[in-house]
């Protein structure tokens, strides 16, 4: 009995310690219940991409409306063209010496090279990732989550979803037996079905089209492996020349003969729906599912991958060093990974693209597994085969090859 | 008299507070920035080196030249044909006609429409999936979209300049229609009475007439088409792309540095604008003086 | 002179008119349909659907009075933006009337040295384009504090309306009577009397219409409301771009139709002053 009494003093002693030593849920607050109590009643300021609206209509159902009603924050979604304005806003804000919470951005939907610039030039606020109550369910030990474009994370920002690039046709005018399985097969295709293919170009707003373009790196130059890790200019313009090379002998027998591309994958899925181009470009793991749902695409769309090469990677919510609300931004990043949530993100009918961020094998309660194995069963049939998709998913890399491989297809491409 | 005077100054002064400040010292910053001082990440030296990457280096300089190009060419062409087409619109339509009053108001609709609807609009008419592709494909002219010829988003800026005259044509018209009314029919039955046939009333005596409006009317259409972003940044191609969606794009970079780009750009376009303008207005005013 | 026109120019006009009138059509086709893809002329299937997802009308079986009032009430973005639209834009046309009243009434009234030099001062915001100033002036205003909020976007929108507002009321200054004032003031009444009674009146007509290129010029502007307003002072032409750049052509028009129906209110109410004063109009060659 003493022993035991003691015991439990010595946990409390402990727990009280550890209390005090590891204080911080995230800078500026000791515990969840300090945050939840400071969001009350306030704003929260979430700056993302809005090139699709079925995420814009999936954030402001699922996430504004128990914002709202558990924990009375009014959610203040803003679209923007690309996420680099939102970086851009902060480094004009820093240029201008907004400190403290007197910014304008609580929340930034955000991966890879933009994280990197705001993260080194600690223009961000945290870390706070590991303090979120649901940062339990998140696999914190998989590379591909620690990791951002090969970059560590640190806690700076917190998982929300996942995304593999691939294809869509239309059942309607194709069928899947035919669809190509590499970059090979592509450009046969290409050469068969002149002025039917396009692809989004490289740059601000069609971060996919680099996808599409690093995965040609990938295949011409024999495995993804080696791309792995830090930046490698050797590697890069050992092959450079080669992927120009393929580009641009596809070019007269793209849609406009090359002359112009689609600058995002709206204008893509547009050229797709009416019928100007007969593949699309999707990264949501539900395949042609969204689209369908939203009707920017003809029900009979579907979705294929390539055999291999095919980028996938997790996208975060960050948090600028100057925001106004911060409490309501922890609140949301863990909004966002509440298990019944992230199932309903992954189901083609509630329209949002992509896929999970937490890893549904630590969701431990009722509830939450139950709503996991009905995702699970509604992936719909605009979806590819998953295992096919999990075979060719390989992880993005280096931040640094996004702008290179932007200005070199400029010049290299489109310029001559 | 003195009291006068501060009144002026004292009425002047608001307005005048407002254009300074905000407008011209805004172009003053801006300029200050495109020199490459930007005290906030300790840059505080002075060069013109932003003005040479933007024209002449190896990276944008073709970006650049054929950007302007195509400003020069989507201004001029927008501008004179709006002009034109508004011309015989108003002609043709200040007689009687069964349903004048609302082609007149059909005429006029575009006037108030904000230039980002008319941009979308011509997308859903004239993109190779439009509204009009789809009538031609409906009556058997084209089979696929791609037969349908390239009017929006092509490399030309057809789809930027159809998007003035949409718009600009009823500001054009608008201006037209209130100085024919206001002149009444008495010259042109005083030129017909003399023995003028239709095209001579139109050269000798309508268009003199209406030249000076029109005149100032394009100056603004004119600066207005080449300093615009909105139009460009919907219905243009990644390349040739017009200048003020050069600039906004550069001031988005991410790399301060191309911040100084960005600013140099917009003084240049700015830069131009006021020549040519300047030039306009020199060149319609010799011609006026002349007629 | 014969009056009328020959058929082959009335079936011209008539022409003209249907290719002026075909992106309206297109809007509300777009609006009102689902999945309308080429080669479809007629939209298959018809639908609310892109209404339903800007929350302006409920979802089906919810369509009550209570349904959209609650639902209204929950301030949908849509709603969010045209009320701030229509706000920043009455505002900023009251404040910059106001400020052109006197400025007006000098420069139409008065001559003095240098008045051409300030008018020509006023009127460079027409010329120049507004990339070239707000590029330089949102480094100063995020400094001062006026990016992002709402007082930030207004001020800046005095920009490009200043010009407009006075050059109208100068012209509408420079063929009015002052003498009825004086005569006014010397039978007694006094300041406020007087410009109620007698200055207002006059140069009421000529108001309207200075205000309402005030407010259509507020009302589309994009650019500086983007760069200033920090995307926090959201307001229709935003939302337009964005929708129009996020690939569903249904939501676009939708939004689209709420963005010119104000536009097109006013035309129909004041085409007779539009009409009329030729130096008035060229305000709209700026919208």
């Amino acid at each position: 009995m003493k022993i035991k009494l003691k015991f439990l003093t010595l946990t409390f002693i402990s727990l009280f310690f550890s209390k005090l030593v590891f204080a911080e849920t995230a800078p500026g607050f000791n515990s969840w219940d300090d945050v939840v109590k400071a969001a009350d009643g306030g704003q929260v300021n979430v700056y993302m991409w809005g090139g699709s609206d079925a995420i814009n209509g999936f954030v402001d159902d699922f996430y504004g409306v128990p914002l709202k009603e558990k924990y009375n924050i009014t959610l203040n979604r803003v679209p923007l063209k690309g996420t680099v304005d939102a970086v851009n806003q902060v480094l004009s804000e820093k240029e201008a010496g907004v400190t403290g919470d007197n910014g304008n951005i609580d929340l930034i939907w955000i991966n890879g090279e933009n994280f990197w610039t705001l993260k080194q030039a600690n223009l961000l606020y945290g870390p706070f990732a590991a303090g979120l109550p649901n940062s339990e369910f998140v696999a914190w030990d998989n590379p591909a989550v620690n990791l951002d474009f090969g970059r560590p994370v640190e806690g700076m920002e917190s998982p929300w979803s996942s995304a593999q690039f691939h294809f869509m046709y239309d059942s309607a005018r194709n069928n899947y037996d035919d669809m190509p399985r590499s970059y090979a097969e592509l450009s046969n295709w290409i050469a068969e079905n002149p002025g039917r293919f396009t692809y989004i170009r490289p740059g601000k707003g069609g971060f996919v089209g680099t996808r599409f373009v690093k995965q040609i790196f990938f295949e011409l130059s024999g495995g993804h492996a080696q791309w792995v890790g830090p930046f490698n200019q050797e590697l890069y313009d050992k092959w450079a020349p080669e992927v120009w090379k393929l580009l641009n002998s596809w070019e007269k027998d793209l849609w406009r003969g090359g002359e112009t591309y689609p600058k995002d994958n709206a204008e893509m899925h547009s050229l797709f729906a009416n019928g100007e181009v007969d593949l699309d470009f999707t990264q949501s793991p539900r395949g042609a599912g969204p689209t369908n749902t939203a009707g920017t695409t003809p029900p009979t769309s579907r979705a294929f991958a390539f055999y291999e090469n095919m980028i996938g990677d997790f996208n975060y919510w960050a948090i600028p060093y100057n925001a106004p609300n911060k409490a309501a931004a922890l609140v949301y990043a863990n909004l966002v990974l509440e298990p019944e949530l992230q199932a309903a993100q992954v189901q083609p009918a509630n329209g949002f693209c992509c896929g999970w961020g937490i890893s549904t094998a630590k969701v431990t309660d009722a509830a939450g597994k139950a709503a996991i194995a009905e995702a699970q069963n509604n992936l719909g049939d605009a979806a590819e085969d998953q295992d096919i998709l999990a075979k060719a998913l390989v992880s993005d890399i280096a931040a640094e090859y996004q702008d290179l491989i932007e200005a070199d297809w400029e010049a290299n491409v489109l310029l001559k | 008299m003195g009291g006068e005077r501060l009144k002026i100054i004292l009425s002047l002064t608001p307005p005048l507070l407002i254009i300074f400040t905000l407008f011209f010292g805004g172009i003053f910053y801006g300029f200050l920035q495109s020199l490459g001082y930007q005290p906030a990440i300790g840059k505080y030296e002075i060069n013109f080196s932003a003005y040479y990457n933007v024209m002449f280096s190896e990276r944008y300089a073709k970006l650049f030249w054929t950007g302007l190009g195509l400003n020069l060419w989507v201004s001029f062409a927008s501008t004179f044909l709006a002009a034109v087409f508004a011309l015989f619109g108003a002609l043709a339509i200040r007689k009687t006609f069964f349903a004048k009053t609302i082609c007149n108001f059909i005429y006029s609709l575009n006037l108030p429409m904000p230039h980002l609807v008319v941009a979308v609009g011509i997308i859903f008419v004239f993109s190779q999936s439009g509204l009009l592709a789809r009538f031609a494909s409906q009556i058997g002219l084209i089979g696929s979209p791609g037969d349908f010829p390239v009017l929006v988003k092509d490399k030309y800026g057809l789809g930027i300049i159809l998007a003035y005259i949409w718009k600009e044509a009823a500001f054009f018209f608008i201006i037209l229609m209130s100085v024919l009314q206001s002149l009444g029919e008495n010259f042109e039955e005083l030129a017909q009475s003399l023995g003028a046939n239709r095209w001579q009333r139109f050269r000798y005596v309508i268009l003199p007439l209406v030249m000076p409006n029109l005149f100032s009317a394009s100056i603004i259409v004119f600066a207005f088409s080449f300093g615009a972003y909105e139009v460009p940044a919907l219905l243009g191609v990644i390349y040739p792309q017009m200048l003020p969606v050069m600039a906004f794009e550069f001031f988005l970079n991410p790399d301060l540095n191309a911040r100084s780009e960005g600013m140099a750009l917009s003084i240049i376009i700015a830069i131009i604008v006021m020549i040519l303008v300047v030039f306009y207005f020199w060149l319609t005013q010799a011609k006026i003086r002349k007629d | 002179m014969n009056n009328n026109l020959k058929k082959i120019n009335i079936y011209a006009i008539y022409l003209g008119a249907i290719i002026l009138i075909l992106p309206l059509i297109a809007f509300f086709i777009n609006a009102f349909s689902f999945r309308w893809f080429y080669p479809q002329v007629i939209p298959k299937e018809l639908s609310l659907q892109a209404w339903v997802r800007l929350k302006l009308i409920p979802k089906p079986g919810q369509r009550t009075f209570e349904g959209f009032i609650e639902l209204w009430a929950s301030n949908p973005a849509v709603i969010k933006a045209l009320l701030n639209s229509l706000s920043i834009g009455f505002l900023v046309t009251i404040v910059s009337i106001i400020i052109a009243l006197p400025a007006a009434r000098v420069l139409g009234l008065l001559n003095f040295r240098f008045k051409k030099l300030i008018i020509f001062i006023m009127v460079s915001p027409t010329i120049l384009p507004p990339i070239a100033f707000v590029l330089g002036l949102n480094i100063n205003f995020i400094s001062w504090g006026f990016s992002g909020n709402y007082f930030g976007v207004c001020l800046v929108h005095l920009v490009p309306i200043m010009p407009y507002v006075v050059l109208t009321m100068t012209g509408i200054f420079a063929n009015y009577n002052p003498d009825f004032e004086h005569q006014a003031r010397t039978l007694g009444a006094n300041k406020t009397r007087t410009f109620l009674l007698i200055t207002l009146p006059a140069i009421a007509p000529g108001m309207v219409v200075a205000a309402l290129f005030a407010f259509l010029v507020s009302w589309s502007q994009y650019l500086l409301t983007f760069l200033i307003g920090a995307g926090k002072v959201m307001t229709l032409p935003l939302l337009v771009f964005s929708t129009a750049s996020s690939g569903n052509p249904a939501l676009t028009a939708a939004i689209s139709i709420i963005f010119i129906f104000p536009a097109i209110l006013i035309l129909f109410f004041t085409s007779k002053f539009v009409s009329g004063e030729s130096g008035a109009t060229s305000g709209f060659g700026k919208i």
